[in-house]
């Protein structure tokens, strides 16, 4: 069967949506015809509708069509990111500002969030900063409102804001009730409120980036690590169910999950400098940066429900230490 | 057409990189999003007899900017001939930098219609060429300054499916080799990722049969929709370039959401 044939059967079998239309007058601007001139057109018309709007013919990048690279820039995006005052949230920001988005940056600290304004503003690109405790649902959902009446949509929501060192390190029978709750709600529900606000509005225009940061002790666990653990496993279920439930309104929920990322000299001690993780060192802010410009962007518009582990190898490992292997035999 | 310098963590400017595969849609996906950010290129087929297919990936290197690639006709499961591409582009190119294999030889039969001859096919095309690109690539990786190397795999290898139980097997096995060489090669700066796909709108695919399957399976999948192989250009380039420099024997579904299902 001709290649041709196979795709035009294949939009026939999966009856197009309305958005699937848009996409396929948009794109030809009128001329069927001139579509199915191209190579493999009326499949990338398909694929790129439902996953999101992409113009590229199969095989072609004719000169002046559209390049990877065009796809992978956010110019003209709006990304929220939460726990923007430092570590990865700020290098998240400013890198994403980098490859062309106008910034929300949300966070508790006032003068942490204004570095990261000037910082977005430095690269030329709007920033709208906002006092915002995350584990508060009043306070995530002035934040979104806040946003929107600035910038008139959201296109990408970075769930970034949680409490690492806060979380973890107590043994069992020091937990209180409010340390429990306090911990669940900072590192998940906080992603569940951001979430709640920003999806009607997703849904609404028939397109959205979520990006989800776990953590590695999302998927292994840690010594006196409870809340954190828990709170960062729940949140690649909640990525996973989010998903699914939004696929078919073009809204791409990820999940990214960080390794060790030492930010202070405390936790580089505690961590041993890096040495065991495979790469040799912990992960550096800016290492994230790229990873959330792709998922921003169009050149990942079907990439859904992955968890993206950005930890110098240390989870493809985990049953030797690092650094050792077994005697060899001859 | 430079790179635009706002995505520079994505750019390969002059990097010498190696496409093995070619001949296959995710491999010529691969070639175009390498050419774009800046490679120069080898491209090998995984079979030979596919000079049609290996022009079609030159023309596309070219049309996303790029000098046209050397083109090799090689077979991948022939251990003299890896050796020799490897030894070709090291010369040609002055080095290698990055590695895609998109190595693939699907098989679907029931499994007790499966003879040995076929397992060895399966286990050859699919999981020993792997092995021996990577051997033959890494190799000459390592003797500079590492490197990137991506495997092009699918989410078969994550999940059983009925009547693909050797492609499952090789497909996982080829999962868990990348962990193993990510952790051995981690200190010498040399990477290695996979990248799974869903179901592809692939020649031969039985995704694109018009029976049971092909029809129930388009209404499970979460965009209703196969995968095209264009979608697997920006994974490719994140996962070669200096983008994923902390990232190392992960694994990256291209499939819409599809492992996320019960």
């Amino acid at each position: 069967m001709k290649s041709e044939n196979i795709m035009i059967l294949i939009v026939m079998d999966i009856a197009p949506s309305p958005d699937y239309m848009t996409c396929i007058n948009a794109r030809s601007k009128g001329s069927a015809a001139q579509l199915s001139e191209q190579r493999g057109a009326v499949l990338v018309a398909q694929g790129g509708c439902a996953g999101g709007a992409t113009t590229r013919a199969i095989g072609d990048r004719a000169p002046g069509g559209r390049m990877l690279s065009d796809d992978l820039k956010l110019d003209g995006k709006v990304a929220i990111v939460t726990g923007a005052g430092r570590g990865l949230g700020r290098a998240m920001a400013i890198q994403m500002a980098e490859a062309g988005a106008d910034i929300v940056a949300a966070a508790r600290t006032v003068e942490q969030l204004e570095e990261t304004a000037g910082a977005v503003r430095t690269v030329g690109r709007r920033c709208l900063t906002v006092r915002t405790d995350v584990a508060l649902s009043q306070q995530v959902t002035a934040m979104v409102a806040a946003a929107l009446k600035e910038f008139g949509k959201v296109d990408v929501l970075i769930n970034n804001a949680g409490a690492g060192e806060e979380s973890f390190g107590k043994t069992i029978d020091q937990i209180s009730d409010e340390d429990w709750r306090r911990g669940i709600d900072v590192n998940l529900s906080s992603q569940f409120y951001c979430c709640r606000a920003i999806i009607p509005h997703m849904v609404r225009r028939k397109r959205g980036k979520i990006i989800n940061i776990a953590s590695g002790y999302g998927l292994r666990g840690g010594k006196h690590n409870y809340m954190y653990a828990c709170a960062k496993g729940a949140v690649l279920q909640f990525t996973r169910s989010l998903a699914l439930t939004y696929a078919g309104d073009n809204i791409q929920t990820n999940c990214i999950v960080p390794g060790i990322f030492p930010h202070n000299e405390r936790l580089m001690a505690f961590f041993k400098g890096g040495k065991f993780i495979p790469l040799g060192r912990g992960g550096e802010d800016s290492d994230v940066g790229p990873l959330a410009v792709f998922l921003s962007s169009e050149a990942s518009n079907h990439v859904n429900g992955a968890l993206i582990r950005i930890d110098g190898g240390g989870l493809a490992g985990g049953i030797t230490p690092t650094g050792v292997a077994p005697a060899l035999s001859a | 057409m430079p790179f635009p310098k706002e995505l520079s963590d994505f750019a390969l400017p002059d990097k010498a990189a190696l496409v093995i595969g070619a001949e296959h849609p995710a491999g010529r996906v691969a070639a175009a999003a390498l050419s774009e950010a800046g490679a120069r290129l080898m491209i090998a087929s995984q079979e030979p007899g596919t000079d049609e297919a290996l022009a079609q990936t030159a023309e596309a290197v070219q049309a996303a900017g790029g000098r046209a690639p050397i083109v090799r006709a090689q077979s991948a499961t022939i251990r003299a001939d890896v050796r020799a591409t490897v030894d070709d582009v090291v010369e040609r190119l002055g080095g290698l930098d990055v590695m895609v294999m998109a190595l693939d030889t699907p098989y679907y039969a029931p499994a007790e219609a499966a003879d040995d001859l076929a397992f060895d096919r399966v286990m050859e095309n699919n999981l020993k060429s792997v092995w021996m690109a990577a051997q033959e690539g890494g190799r000459a990786m390592l003797q500079r300054s590492g490197g990137a190397i991506v495997v092009v795999s699918s989410v078969l290898a994550e999940r059983g499916v009925p009547g693909a139980s050797l492609y499952c097997a090789a497909k996982g096995a080829v999962a868990n080799l990348v962990r193993a060489l990510a952790l051995e090669w981690a200190r010498q700066n040399l990477r290695i990722n996979l990248l799974e796909t869903g179901w592809m709108t692939e020649e031969g695919s039985p995704a694109l049969r018009q029976d049971e399957f092909a029809t129930n399976l388009l209404k499970y999948l979460p965009y209703k929709r196969l995968v095209v192989p264009e979608e697997l250009a920006g994974a490719l380039l994140y996962l070669a370039s200096p983008a994923s420099r902390f990232v190392t024997g992960e694994t990256l579904a291209i499939d819409g959401g599809l492992l996320c299902r019960v």
